[in-house]
């Protein structure tokens, strides 16, 4: 428990419309260690979101609580749809939460132009998002997150609105972008490959309200990169435990 | 650049069209005017009520050289100019303040709806008890058209700018301010250029109908002159006038859209 970045404990969320109350989750617990790759796979509409929104701080549990036992952790969130302003250029789109948060410095803005040259769209720097590919402008988002220096990085099913092809590549680019700069993530999806070909450990949620129902702990060797290890047998293996799991 | 044939081809006929699409509307305008004058000169027709393309040039030849035609014209367009700028302006701050306070947007958006559905111009005759029958009531006429109009179509646009784009804002840990300046409003420019489009020529109508009821100048002072005295030259030739002075001010609004869309 100590050595945990983030620890959430016997939490349960409610929303209430004029229509009643709804329990989106309901009694979960989990941690997440410094430097994890955890996967959440649940069905659309389980709760994924709600959960991701109460750690990010941006709505309060009805019952239990999260914290962060090793101090504040600062977070940054990526959306499914990159939500790039059409009206500023790539660079400026990266530095938009350094503005937000008053922390555009010359030093900042060299660190975020860097970020974006070395995960290469330093040639689209002045260019709009309307002229980039989806999985470039995904890419731009998770850099304009990644410019404020996050501990642990929130993601929100952001490769379900782009094609197969994109998806699989640019989930081998984002795993790595991940490793490289050294970042704990939390990446939720309703696509079990995607977890299981991502992650180290996959937390798997029942249906709505949302409950951990089984926790599976994945045993690639190290410094396999998300295409390679869809191509080993143990993949297949978590895949159908995990299917299986979410069937019953 | 190398283009195949086709292609070079294609641009042609591109270019073509183009200049037959304008070459044909400058001559639907000569053949309308020519039938006119035609019609005046062959007298199939009363040039008293109907005047002609020369008597109208000739009634514009006279203001000018009685020194009125400014004058008028001046009058109108400051009326018109003062109402679309007070107008837009205090349409937009209103729609910020109403984005700005959900609760009291909720409370008077019946209000708006009636006062949008409302025939301003019926508040005429109100203005000019309260005001004076002069050009504070004109201009009041024309804010009051463009206002509120203003205010409905730039709220619109506020509130359709993608809540989730504001959702990513409250992620990167934005104030309300910061929201609203950095995506609430550049979202919103289409929509004000859109809104100063329409409210141009419903600054055009507040002040012709005021020129109309109220004053002793202007181009509404003249049309509404030259009919009652049966000067039907008068009138042709300052809807003549209002029109060009019309368009190229929708013109200008365009001209500003398009630097905006860039
Ligand atoms: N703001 C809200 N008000 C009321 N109900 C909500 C709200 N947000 C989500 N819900 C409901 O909570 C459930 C979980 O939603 P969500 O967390 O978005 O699921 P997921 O991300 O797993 O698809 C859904 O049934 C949804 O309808
Ligand atoms: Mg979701």
């Amino acid at each position: 428990m100590e050595g945990a970045l983030l620890s959430v404990e016997n939490v349960s969320v409610y929303y209430h419309t004029p229509q009643g109350e709804t329990e989106a989750v309901r009694d979960l617990s989990f941690q997440v260690q410094k430097g994890e790759f955890v996967a959440v796979v649940g069905p659309s509409g389980c709760g994924k979101t709600t959960m991701l929104s109460l750690i990010m701080g941006l709505n309060p549990p009805s019952k239990g609580q999260v914290s962060f036992p090793q101090g504040p952790c600062p977070m940054g969130y990526m959306l499914q749809r990159d939500n790039l302003l059409e009206w500023r250029t790539l660079e400026k789109n990266a530095i938009l939460g350094l503005e937000v948060q008053h922390k555009l410095t010359e030093e900042s803005r060299a660190k975020t132009v860097g970020l974006l040259k070395k995960y290469g769209l330093g040639d689209f720097l002045s260019h709009y998002p309307s002229q980039l590919s989806g999985g470039m402008r995904q890419k731009a988002a998770l850099i304009r997150t990644l410019a404020l220096d996050p501990e642990m990085l929130l993601l929100d099913e952001p490769f379900s609105a782009l094609d197969y092809q994109t998806r699989l590549t640019l989930a081998n680019e984002v795993f790595s972008i991940i490793r490289q700069e050294g970042k704990t993530a939390l990446l939720v999806t309703h696509d079990i490959g995607e977890a299981v070909s991502m992650a180290d450990r996959v937390l798997v949620f029942s249906d709505r309200p949302a409950t951990l129902k089984r926790e599976v702990v994945l045993d690639y060797p190290r410094g396999m990169t998300p295409l390679e290890r869809r191509g080993t047998p143990a993949f297949q293996d978590h895949f159908a435990a995990i299917w299986k799991e979410l069937e019953r | 650049m190398n283009y195949s044939k086709e292609h070079a081809a294609y641009l042609r006929a591109i270019r073509t069209h183009g200049w037959t699409v304008g070459l044909c509307r400058v001559l639907v305008l000569v053949l309308l005017l020519g039938l006119w004058e035609l019609g005046a000169r062959l007298g199939w027709f009363d040039v008293f009520i109907l005047s002609s393309p020369s008597r109208v040039l000739s009634a514009i030849g006279r203001l000018w050289g009685e020194g009125s035609l400014l004058i008028h014209v001046g009058v109108t367009l400051y009326e018109t100019i003062m109402g679309f700028l007070l107008g837009t302006g205090l349409g937009i701050l209103l729609a910020v303040l109403l984005w700005w306070l959900p609760f009291v947007n909720e409370v008077m958006d019946p209000y708006l709806v009636v006062l949008n559905a409302l025939p301003k111009i019926a508040l005429g005759p109100v203005l000019i008890v309260w005001i004076g029958a002069g050009m504070g009531s004109i201009i009041v006429m024309a804010v009051l058209i463009s206002l509120v109009v203003t205010t409905v179509t730039v709220l619109s646009g506020f509130t359709a700018a993608a809540a989730e784009k504001q959702f990513l804002m409250r992620t990167l840990g934005a104030s309300k301010g910061q929201t609203f300046v950095k995506v609430v409003l550049p979202a919103g420019v289409p929509h004000m250029m859109s809104a100063l489009k329409i409210s141009v020529g419903m600054s055009w109508v507040g002040v012709i109908v005021g020129e109309y009821l109220v004053s002793k100048s202007g181009l509404g002072y003249l049309i509404v002159y030259g009919g009652q005295v049966f000067k039907l030259d008068l009138v042709m030739a300052s809807v003549v006038i209002l029109c060009v002075l019309a368009a190229l001010m929708y013109g200008a609004v365009a001209l500003l859209e398009k630097r905006f869309r860039k």
